[in-house]
């Protein structure tokens, strides 16, 4: 008797497949990908067009400078978009590469600051949300004799850290100034509307605000990458508690939902915000807007690759090891309409 | 060979499920080298036997035997320990998983202890081997996908595998059924190449004609009673199916549907 | 019976290269292999030393964490709470070593009690109740984020906690979960040991002991393990055990990396996870993948995020890569199996 399970294809005979075409259309599509991507990555990348070698290279031996700047802001973040545009400008005008990487991870903007050290970059901004997290990486930078400028968060660390020094806004004094200003108009109750959890910097702009206003101050957590859940969150505490007088927003995203939110509602509080865009000085045009506490971010990106130049044509140090200051500057109605020209363009 | 006290046997069993009579003053026996059949229709109660045997329920009324004396199974696991092993129609096999690790699936043979014990492939690969080899099936590599084999490949797997483990009692629940007549005649041959080896099977099955080439006795059920339970020399193929089909209720059926 | 010798001989030659073609790792190695040429060719600091240390961190810790959410994705099940849950081990030791001063050590065990009882909970939930492991976990997900969030801003109020140098114990636990390796000169984080150490302990566990053929049957078909009788439901507690311990540990390192833990940590990375061990090769119905495919689907992961940056390319693209890589190691795999099993009925 033989065994007919022998020398049978397993699984039966009738099963075919439309080989040929779909195999193809795989390899056309993976091979479109990695096309994709190598323009689009070539078509991005920050430099000037120097005649000099691509940076596989530490960039000393003639060639342009080359600054990273490592920031704590997601891609695509309004607010840190300004920054970057005053950096890419500054690089324009005074010959400098210049490239930008952001997260909010600290580990991973550790990570990206040990791959600019890795690179020989001739200087590094830093924003440091999280100073703690960021410290062996700077020190690193700093140890390699790269100079280091902190910019917009971590201040107090800054010099610390063996930063040359820090431009940006101190967040307790702008806070206070804000906070006073609300006063002023008669405000007992505000709400304060923190967008990024753990960021020490937006809790000293809230903490600075109450001891600015004197009255009562609630912080608001709200998700700055999900705004339409950030109205709501407004919307329902304006909803919940009338005796709010006015909604601080800290980023211009969140002020711009904070006046979709209130609409509807019955309140009259005033919002007022940190951080400007195009929409929030339309919007203090209109009235909608009280003023925006303006930190001035174009500052933040431009003037430390123009320190790094410095520092290396001329071994000059700005700020003598304090600050250099890029705010509190007031937008309010009365000098909101020559702002908000500039701010379409990106760069206020 | 045949033994005179039976390995397994029904006497007068009954179980009901609520209201329900699933079955009713059935007896069988099962012996060692011997091929008991269970035929039925659907609804004929062949399910609830098969529940009984391995261990799954209880019976209300009558008694089941191992070795000629009363059992009771707390639970599958304990039949399982007695030696008696059951084939579900899904056959319990991973498709994903390759034919030796199925096969050793649940009692992987390891070596060394403790927090080192180590499955031992090798021996497992072997003997995964050799057995299907005995039932006939000679793979080419025992580590393809047992959803790769066919379902007569994969019968035998699942019978080799209980044949391996000490079953005495080899309960096959409708193998042939969902396969071609050429995989079911394969299927049979596995059936019988247990058998020779000593075990007692009971087969399970709606399909007469698969039934009675390689069946020793035969319990037929009709709606939870017992309709019969008769050695291969009693009963031809004929009869089995005439028995099967309801005998006079069928003659009645031609001579109604002939042409006038 | 037995067959003739002369197809014994057939079958030894075809062996090798087939059994290598049908493994689920390949999509993942040419994926590996793929990125590391591209990156490596446009910028020499890439594979440097110093820039294989700089790329070979964030894959650690993904890795760490793929590769346990791999083996439960083996055993037909979804953890998408391990990402937040890695936040939550952290700010557990941060909180409880400053705000409650205990040493260290007692706060990163303390963790991993917290880590284990989320873990336990989401297998005693799936496998009581069979709901699907997906929204099960998704919902312990939300609720950690919530207790994340709450918890920190209750005890501490705010919303990063610091302060972890100079506590007792902080030394030692800095040296055994954070510190860096020198390797001829260049600093590796310690991360990659444990790393490539669970790597191979996973692979061991999965392919040669009775519990991981026990994950592949749970994963395969459940039912048909049980009536055999694998203990499907230890199984599967064990699995989410896994991936719990993995979060206590990769978010005790990043705690005591950073010195600090944020309240949003975390966050978003689930999936992250999920996609690597996808690329490895683990099927999301289950029963098929590997710990090695799943690693080095965080090693794609980790040369690509740093790699983008040594390339001087606009972060923004890393996204698309990253589909894009996803979507090529996953037809690799496919493509290849399907060309070995067709070879194997020829």
């Amino acid at each position: 008797m033989t065994d007919d399970s022998l020398g049978r294809p397993p699984g039966g005979t009738h099963r075919r497949r439309p080989a040929a075409p779909r195999r193809h259309g795989r390899w056309w599509a993976a091979g479109a990908a990695l096309l994709v991507l190598a323009v689009a990555g070539c078509s991005n990348r920050v430099d000037i067009g120097a005649a000099g070698p691509t940076a596989t290279q530490p960039a000393h031996s003639g060639g342009p400078l080359t600054v990273a700047v490592v920031t704590h802001g997601a891609p695509g973040d309004p607010f840190w978009s300004i920054v970057k545009n005053g950096a890419v400008q500054a690089g324009k005008d005074l010959k400098v590469k210049v490239t930008y990487q952001g997260s909010g991870v600290p580990q991973t903007q550790a990570q990206f600051i040990d791959a600019a050290v890795n690179q020989h970059v001739d200087g590094l901004v830093v924003s440091m949300a999280n100073p703690d997290a960021l410290k062996s990486s700077v020190e690193r930078a700093v140890h390699a004799g790269i100079p280091v400028i902190t910019i917009n968060s971590g201040g107090d660390k800054s010099a610390e850290f063996g930063a040359i020094t820090h431009v940006g806004q101190d967040e307790t004094i702008a806070g206070r100034a804000a906070g006073a200003r609300l006063a002023d108009t008669g405000v007992r109750h505000a709400i304060c509307v923190v967008h990024e959890a753990g960021n020490i910097g937006l809790t000293q702009r809230c903490q600075g605000a109450a001891q600015g206003l004197h009255g009562k101050l609630d912080t608001v957590q709200v998700n700055v990458n999900n705004l339409t859940q950030a109205q709501a969150t407004i919307r329902a505490k304006l909803t919940a508690d009338h005796s709010i007088g006015a909604v601080l927003t800290l980023n211009p995203a969140i002020a711009t939902a904070a006046v979709a939110a209130e609409s509807g509602t019955g309140s009259t509080a005033k919002i007022a915000t940190f951080d400007l865009s195009g929409d929030v000085t339309t919007a203090i045009e209109q009235g909608q807007i009280l003023f925006a506490v303006d930190q001035q971010p174009y500052l933040q990106g431009y003037l430390p690759v123009q320190m790094v130049k410095l520092y290396h044509d001329n071994a000059n140090t700005v700020g003598g090891g304090q600050p250099v200051l890029t705010g509190p500057g007031f937008v309010t109605k009365a000098n909101a309409a020559r702002v908000a020209d500039l701010a379409k363009r990106g760069t206020r | 060979m045949t033994d005179d006290t039976a390995l397994l046997e029904l006497r007068d069993v009954g179980k009901r499920y609520g209201p329900v009579i699933a079955l009713a003053d059935v007896s069988t026996a099962v012996r060692a080298g011997q091929v008991t059949c269970v035929l039925g229709d659907n609804g004929a109660g062949k399910s609830t036997v098969i529940s009984l045997l391995s261990g799954v329920h209880r019976p209300d009324s009558g008694e089941i035997l191992l070795d000629g004396a009363p059992m009771r199974f707390a639970g599958p696991r304990d039949a399982l320990a007695a030696g008696i092993a059951t084939v579900y129609q899904d056959l319990a096999l991973v498709p994903l998983m390759s034919v030796w690790r199925n096969f050793f699936l649940g009692q992987e043979p390891t070596k060394r202890f403790g927090p080192i014990r180590r499955l031992d492939v090798r021996t497992a690969r072997s003997v995964a081997r050799t057995e299907l080899r005995g039932m006939g099936i000679d793979l080419r590599d025992v580590d393809q996908p047992v959803g790769t084999l066919s379902g007569g490949e994969r019968q035998a797997v699942a019978i080799a595998r209980a044949v391996y483990f000490g079953a005495r009692v080899l309960i096959l629940d409708e193998p042939t059924s969902a396969l071609g007549v050429k995989q079911a005649g394969t299927v049979l041959r596995h059936i019988a190449a247990a058998r020779d080896r000593g075990l007692a099977v009971v087969f399970v099955t709606h399909n007469p004609h698969h039934a009675h080439p390689v069946g020793d006795r035969f319990l037929v059920l009709k709606r939870g009673r017992s309709l019969g339970d008769h050695t291969k020399g009693e009963l031809s193929r004929e009869d089995l199916t005439r028995l099967m089909a309801g005998g006079d209720e069928l003659d009645e059926l031609a001579t109604e549907l002939d042409r006038p | 019976m037995s067959a003739p010798a002369v197809r014994d001989e057939r079958v030894a030659a075809d062996h090798p290269v087939r059994r290598f073609l049908v493994r689920p790792e390949l999509g993942a190695l040419i994926g590996a292999v793929v990125v590391f040429v591209f990156f490596a060719v446009l910028s020499s600091t890439f594979r440097s030393a110093a820039g294989v240390a700089n790329w070979l961190d964030p894959a650690s810790t993904l890795g760490i964490m793929a590769v346990a959410v791999a083996l439960l994705m083996i055993g037909g099940e979804f953890d998408l709470s391990a990402g937040v849950l890695t936040g939550t081990t952290g700010l557990a030791v941060t909180i409880l070593a400053t705000h409650f001063g205990l040493n260290v050590w007692l706060a990163v065990l303390l963790s991993l009690v917290l880590a284990l009882a989320v873990g336990l909970a989401n297998g005693y939930v799936v496998t009581r109740t069979k709901l699907p492991s997906f929204i099960v976990t998704l919902g312990m997900f939300l609720v950690l984020q919530g207790l994340n969030l709450g918890v920190t801003k209750l005890l501490t109020g705010n919303v990063l906690v610091g302060g972890l140098v100079g506590r007792s114990g902080f030394g030692s636990a800095h040296l055994v979960f954070a510190s860096s390796v020198v390797l001829g000169g260049t600093y590796f984080k310690v991360s990659i040991v444990w790393w490539l150490v669970l790597t191979v302990l996973a692979t061991l566990v999965l392919l040669r002991t009775r519990f991981g053929n026990w994950v592949f049957a749970v994963g395969g078909d459940a039912k048909a393990a049980r009536n055999v009788g694998v203990p499907a439901t230890r199984t599967t507690m064990v699995l989410f055990a896994t991936t719990a311990t993995a979060a206590w540990l990769v978010g005790t390192m990043t705690a005591l990396r950073n010195t600090s833990a944020q309240a949003d940590a975390g966050v978003g990375d689930e999936l992250t996870f999920i996609v690597a061990a996808v690329i490895g090769g683990c099927l999301l119905t289950g029963g098929f993948g590997s710990a090695v495919g799943a690693s080095l689907g965080a090693l794609i992961f980790g040369m690509t995020s740093v790699g983008i940056v040594y390339a001087g390319w606009d972060a923004d693209w890393y996204k698309l890569f990253l589909g894009a890589m996803l979507l090529l190691a996953v037809f690799a795999n496919q493509f290849v199996r399907r060309y070995a099993e067709r070879r194997r009925r020829s």
